[in-house]
């Protein structure tokens, strides 16, 4: 094989050429995988038997479970009002208003979360979530397929997670001060 | 016309001087136009409604804005009849001047926007105001008797340049303050609330150190804690001004605060007067609005945001309130209907009340227009009592015109009003009574101000009221109550009072009569007064009354909350709802249950689903409170925490099993243990149920309630 000598030039714009092409290749890969990976961020927590979780960017704070000031005669699904980031919140029971039942333990942790209209408000919770993922593409599917607050979705592992739509949840509570139903 | 651009930066300064001037006419001509005024008193009005025409000419001519010159010349014209033999000024002279003012601020406004150049030419304009005026003999023909001019000084000539106070009306030059930011100031607010919350603190410091010394001093060893006593003393003394100094600074601080960010709220009723005026007119009506507190000072964002509610609710209150002339006479009543306006602040919040003296709301014609716009189903209707109808005419899409006009007719409006008071945290109610009037009450939070709150106890409740509406405080005796079948009363200062039990009231206990020694309080609102029976009097208070979350907002019983020393949030009770009489609903036949649980969430999640079986649940956080309830009230059946501080429940079975009256009463035990020992545990103490934290979460609560209490009822 003949070997034809570069000039100093060609070597250069070549390895340039080379360099700016690993660079598409690695672009387009990374483009290709991240589309493979979409995942939604949850904070996923267990309720009565069943794994719950809420959407991690509603979630503002968690707080331990204190300086709750019980409001009597208000809806049975408010727990009671505190004090938070100097706004008065009202701490809500979960399971009272998905229609549940009880927890395995007493709630310790209250999750602050914005209900989707702006507004926060505390809900009672057992431990403190932990945050995961779930397939994006499930995700929209479960949406799409709910009617009520809570979206049934699996994740890669087959594990059945109930998806909280906030939003939902309390434009369907609102005003009634009714528990919300599956 | 084009103003010289050498002047153009005075313009702006000029045309909200003009406004203000403006508005001050406009309340002038206001007053001019109604009947009974004495001569003096016109005069006065005649001759400052002139000097402020003609400082509006003078302003004007010496800004180059001949147009508005020309249209205060034309103003003064209309005016110069009358004035010369001042007496009730006739309506359609009040509409030219009021038109020609519209004109004239119109145009100002054009002015100082730069839009000068692109403004019609006045002069048709002109034309049709001199058009519209009177002729002066008729004007001034108006049947009143000369009077001799007036006493004030006379109003410069014409064509004298007016020494217009336009140096007061210029824009502050850059280096004369500072320009600061919402946010920055509201930060600052933040800021001066947490130094409130400090000043508490250090009184509640000062008072636990009162305490240490008394508690040292009861030891006996007086010689040898005599030098820790002095010590304390002395720290509780610093303290204590220390708490006094914080609080002089906090005032200053808000004070200076709301120099910076409030103004009177008569900014935004005086416009309204002309409103009401013009609206009244249009439909054929007379009305007059009067307005009580115009001198409160508030946030200017707030105002802001009213101004429109307000305006929604005086044009209700003229087209669906007041009756026209004749039907007002033929009830009785004035011709001119009656519109007032009341604003108190007091403490952090902000009352206004709008009422009428009109025809009032009809409760079956507001049920069958809800019916009829879909507002509401007719069964839905058939449920309510005559408050909750009057409340549907605040829901989306209700009106009680069956036509389309200028001013209603169209649904919107009152559900505006709520959206706009709730958008501002507040609350807005109805009060109405057939034909004597309609009462709106708006409540709303301010940012500023503290009020003073009387903390009290009931059970392991600690309840805030308004120190305002609490008359006197008296430990019940015997000899000053009156017990009846259904409730008692309290003799005081030579009436009879109804004694309303507090806990009772909030769902917490059974009611039953004050015992001896028990405090009561009396508490007056809307002149009405109750006997308010509470288990402690823990203090006054100065604090800031903050709104509550849209969840709990639409809870009658509660004004707001205030933080405590601690961090802890005080419900602030309201007094209205205390002093009103409840409907006695028959609870005798609903079962009653006793939760005894020291988690809040549980207790809550129990009450919930007891609650939606049909029972009345009371709640106790500890088995001695428990053991307290039980003392005082009956229950059909206790459900209990088994793992609790200082008493579980186990030991709190056994001390129920000990007494007589409670030896059969079903207890379940609940616990977050699952195993069988813990059940047999639990059951051997005399449970008559044991459910595991699972399985109430599986909803085993009220099936097994209700199988316990079954069987003890068969068993008996």
């Amino acid at each position: 094989m003949k070997v034809t000598p570069r000039t100093l030039e060609e070597t250069q714009e070549a390895e340039a050429r080379e360099l700016l092409e690993r660079r598409a290749a690695r672009l387009r890969e990374q483009g290709e995988s991240t589309v493979e990976e979409a995942v939604h961020w949850i904070a996923e927590f267990p309720l009565g038997e069943e794994r719950y979780a809420l959407s991690l960017e509603s979630l503002r704070a968690a707080l331990p479970l204190k300086m709750v000031s019980a409001v009597p005669l208000s809806a049975p699904h408010v727990v009671g009002v505190l004090r938070f980031q100097g706004h008065v919140l009202a701490a809500l029971s979960l399971a009272s208003l998905l229609g549940g039942h009880g927890w395995r333990q007493d709630p310790a942790v209250l999750l602050v979360v914005d209900r989707g209209d702006g507004e926060l408000c505390a809900l009672d919770c057992e431990a403190i979530p932990r945050p995961t993922t779930l397939p994006m593409s499930a995700v929209e599917a479960a949406r799409a397929r709910a009617e009520g607050a809570v979206m049934e979705v699996f994740t890669e592992d087959r594990q059945l997670i109930h998806l909280i739509d906030l939003k939902r949840l309390f434009s369907a509570t609102r005003g009634t001060g009714a528990r919300h139903a599956r | 016309m084009p103003v010289d651009p050498m002047l153009q930066g005075l313009v702006a300064g000029f045309a909200v001087e003009a406004q203000e001037v403006v508005q001050k006419v406009t309340m002038d001509l206001l007053e001019l136009e109604r009947e009974g005024l004495e001569t003096d008193a016109l005069t006065k009005l005649y001759v400052r409604l002139g000097r402020h025409l003609h400082t509006l000419k003078g302003s004007a001519a010496s800004l180059g804005m001949q147009d508005l010159s020309d249209i205060a010349h034309k103003l003064e014209d209309a005016l110069a009849p009358l004035k010369a033999h001042p007496q009730k000024m006739p309506r359609p002279v009040v509409d030219v001047l009021l038109h020609g003012l519209d004109l004239f601020l119109l145009r100002a406004q054009a002015h100082a926007d730069g839009r000068g150049d692109a403004l019609p030419d006045p002069a048709a304009a002109l034309a049709q105001l001199v058009a519209d005026a009177p002729p002066p003999e008729e004007a001034a023909a108006a049947g009143a008797v000369p009077v001799a001019p007036a006493e004030a000084a006379p109003a410069p000539g014409p064509g004298l340049a007016e020494p217009a106070s336009l140096q007061d009306a210029l824009p502050e030059s850059a280096d004369a303050g500072w320009r600061v930011s919402s946010w920055q100031v509201t930060a600052l607010m933040r800021e001066v609330e947490r130094l409130r919350e400090v000043r508490l603190r250090i009184e509640e410091r000062g008072r636990e150190l009162e305490r240490v010394a008394q508690l040292l001093a009861k030891q006996g060893l007086l010689a040898e804690t005599a030098e820790a006593r002095t010590a304390l003393s002395g720290t509780a003394r610093s303290l204590r001004t220390d708490g006094e100094e914080t609080s002089d600074i906090v005032d200053a601080l808000e004070d200076g605060l709301k120099a910076i960010t409030t103004r009177p709220v008569r900014t935004i009723l005086d416009p309204l007067q002309r409103m009401v005026r013009d609206l009244s007119r249009q439909l054929g009506k007379e009305a007059r609005l009067s307005v009580v507190g115009a001198e409160v000072s508030l946030d200017r964002r707030l105002l802001e945001k009213l101004q429109g509610a307000l305006v929604h609710l005086l044009r209700n209150a003229v087209d669906h309130g007041l009756e026209m002339p004749a039907d007002r006479e033929r009830a009785g009543k004035h011709h001119e209907g009656a519109l007032t306006l009341r604003v108190e602040q007091q403490g952090n919040l902000l009352y206004l009340e709008a009422s009428d003296d009109g025809a009032g709301i009809d409760v079956e014609s507001v049920r069958r227009m809800a019916e009829q716009r879909g507002v509401a189903t007719s069964e839905e209707t058939a449920r309510l009592n005559d408050n909750q109808l009057r409340d549907l005419i605040f829901r989306p899409g209700f009106s009680t015109r069956s036509d389309v006009t200028d001013t209603s007719g169209r649904g919107v409006g009152l559900d505006a009003v709520r959206a706009s008071v709730e958008a501002l945290q507040g609350r807005i109610e109805v009060a109405s009574t057939p034909g004597q009037g309609t009462r709106f009450m708006l409540t709303l939070p301010t940012d500023l101000g503290s009020s003073p709150v009387l903390v009290v106890r009931v059970l392991e409740q600690l309840v805030g009221l308004p120190m305002l509406a609490v008359e006197a405080t008296q430990l019940a005796r015997a000899d000053a109550l009156r017990l009846g079948k259904r409730r008692a009363h309290l003799e005081y200062q030579g009436q009879l009072v109804s004694v309303v039990d507090l806990g009772a009231r909030l769902g917490l206990r059974a009611l039953a009569p004050p015992a001896e020694g028990q405090p009561l309080l009396i508490v007056q609102s809307g002149g009405k007064r109750v006997a308010l029976v509470v288990d402690a009097v823990v203090g006054d208070r100065d604090l800031v009354i903050r709104p509550l979350p849209s969840e709990v907002r639409d809870v009658p019983a509660w004004q707001g909350a205030a933080t405590l020393s601690r961090g802890e949030l005080l419900l602030i009770c309201r007094p209205d709802w205390l002093v009103t009489e409840t409907v006695q609903v028959q609870v005798t036949a609903q079962r009653r249950a006793l939760v005894v649980d020291d988690s809040l969430t549980a207790r809550a999640l129990h009450r919930a689903m007891l609650e939606a079986g049909g029972f009345t649940v009371h709640l106790a956080a500890s088995g001695a409170r428990g053991l307290e309830r039980l003392a005082t009230d009956t229950y059909d059946v206790v459900i209990c925490d088994l793992d609790m501080e200082e008493m579980d429940g186990i030991q709190l079975i056994a001390r129920l099993r000990e007494r007589p009256e409670t030896a059969s009463l079903p207890v379940i035990l609940v616990s977050a243990h699952d195993s069988a020992v813990a059940r047999e545990r639990g059951l051997r103490a005399g449970a008559d149920g044991y459910l595991s934290k699972r399985e109430c979460a599986a909803g085993r609560l009220l099936a097994e309630v209700l199988d316990v209490m079954s069987r003890r009822g068969s068993r008996a």
